[in-house]
């Protein structure tokens, strides 16, 4: 950790406003951008990226300094992303008629053979991004989770491996598979 | 080693591959198997463009309105003890309206004190 982290975090131990409001600025967009993958939708991406942050400012004392912030912080956003899912499909087990899609409807992600034309339209990028996020929101969030930190935000193994605790080797394994299961995915959408 | 295994060995790499992450070895005999082997070559293309529509996704920002959100939910988990409220413009000092309050203070000043000096020049009459 840098010395200019270390006195950041020695402000946020002091519980110093204005220290955590650079945390907020700098890692904002990452923490959001992180979560929105995760769980595919604006309006509860904006719910558990604030949760995050108002947990680094309860939970700054638990922080160890061997670690980096940045990690420390994607290892909490990563928690509440993968618990609220889990939330979530609890609750549309017990909604009467509850479905996966209902609860993407209003992001546009309905069901997706819904609006795909053809596999010509995949590398279209306002279409692939659409796609590739509804793909994302059918594997189980430990997949997603490896998915997102290593293929959207271009995260090295050796800080995958600090923020989801699995060694390197299982990190690897499960990636590879949740990649294969992305690509039958798209294969299959497209048949 | 049967076509399948072959095939199995293959595509179990495709990752390890795309990455770098395979021996010169491995290497050399995945690329051998990939030139014989149509299916294995259109699955590791179907893979790259797999892993190439992810990393397409694009970077999203978080809300404006983002920081004063978190900084609400703390003030009002601590019951007020972070994030009160302060009466400062735009969140500190407010220079601009001290420094009108000192314009106002001046005019004042130099409208009732001066003008109605004794050593103020007065027209003859």
């Amino acid at each position: 950790m840098s010395l200019s982290e270390r006195l950041l975090v020695a402000r946020l131990v002091r519980r110093d406003e204005e220290a955590f409001n650079e945390v907020v600025r700098q890692y904002g967009d990452r923490v959001f951008n992180l979560v929105l993958r995760m769980v595919g939708s604006r309006a509860e991406a904006e719910d558990i990226a604030q949760e995050v942050f108002v947990t680094v400012f309860k939970s700054i004392d638990s922080f160890r300094s061997e670690a980096k912030l940045s990690t420390w912080l994607l290892r909490i956003a990563a928690n509440h992303a993968k618990n609220r899912i889990k939330y979530l499909a609890r609750r549309r087990e017990h909604e009467p008629g509850g479905s996966d899609s209902a609860d993407l409807a209003d992001e546009g992600r309905a069901p997706a053979q819904s609006h795909i034309r053809g596999p010509d339209v995949l590398l279209e990028a306002a279409e692939t991004e659409d796609i590739m996020q509804q793909a994302i929101a059918t594997l189980e969030e430990d997949q997603r989770l490896l998915v997102v930190l290593r293929d959207v935000e271009e995260l090295s193994y050796e800080e995958i491996v600090e923020i989801t605790g699995l060694p390197e080797g299982t990190v690897k394994s499960r990636l590879h598979r949740a990649r294969m299961t992305l690509k039958q995915l798209l294969e299959d959408k497209f048949k | 080693m049967s076509a399948a295994d072959s095939h199995t060995r293959t595509v179990d790499a495709f990752s390890a591959y795309l990455e770098g992450e395979l021996s010169p070895e491995e290497k050399a005999s995945l690329e051998h198997h990939l030139s014989t082997c149509i299916q294995c070559r259109t699955s590791l293309e179907r893979f790259r463009r797999t892993l190439g529509g992810l990393g397409m996704l694009k970077q999203t920002s978080a809300p404006n309105s983002f920081l004063e959100a978190i900084q609400q939910q703390i003030h009002r988990r601590s019951r007020g003890r972070f994030f009160r409220r302060r009466w400062l413009l735009f969140g500190r000092i407010p220079f601009e309206w001290l420094s009108l309050a000192m314009i106002v203070a001046m005019l004042v000043y130099y409208i009732v004190v001066l003008q109605s000096s004794p050593t103020g020049v007065k027209p003859i009459p």
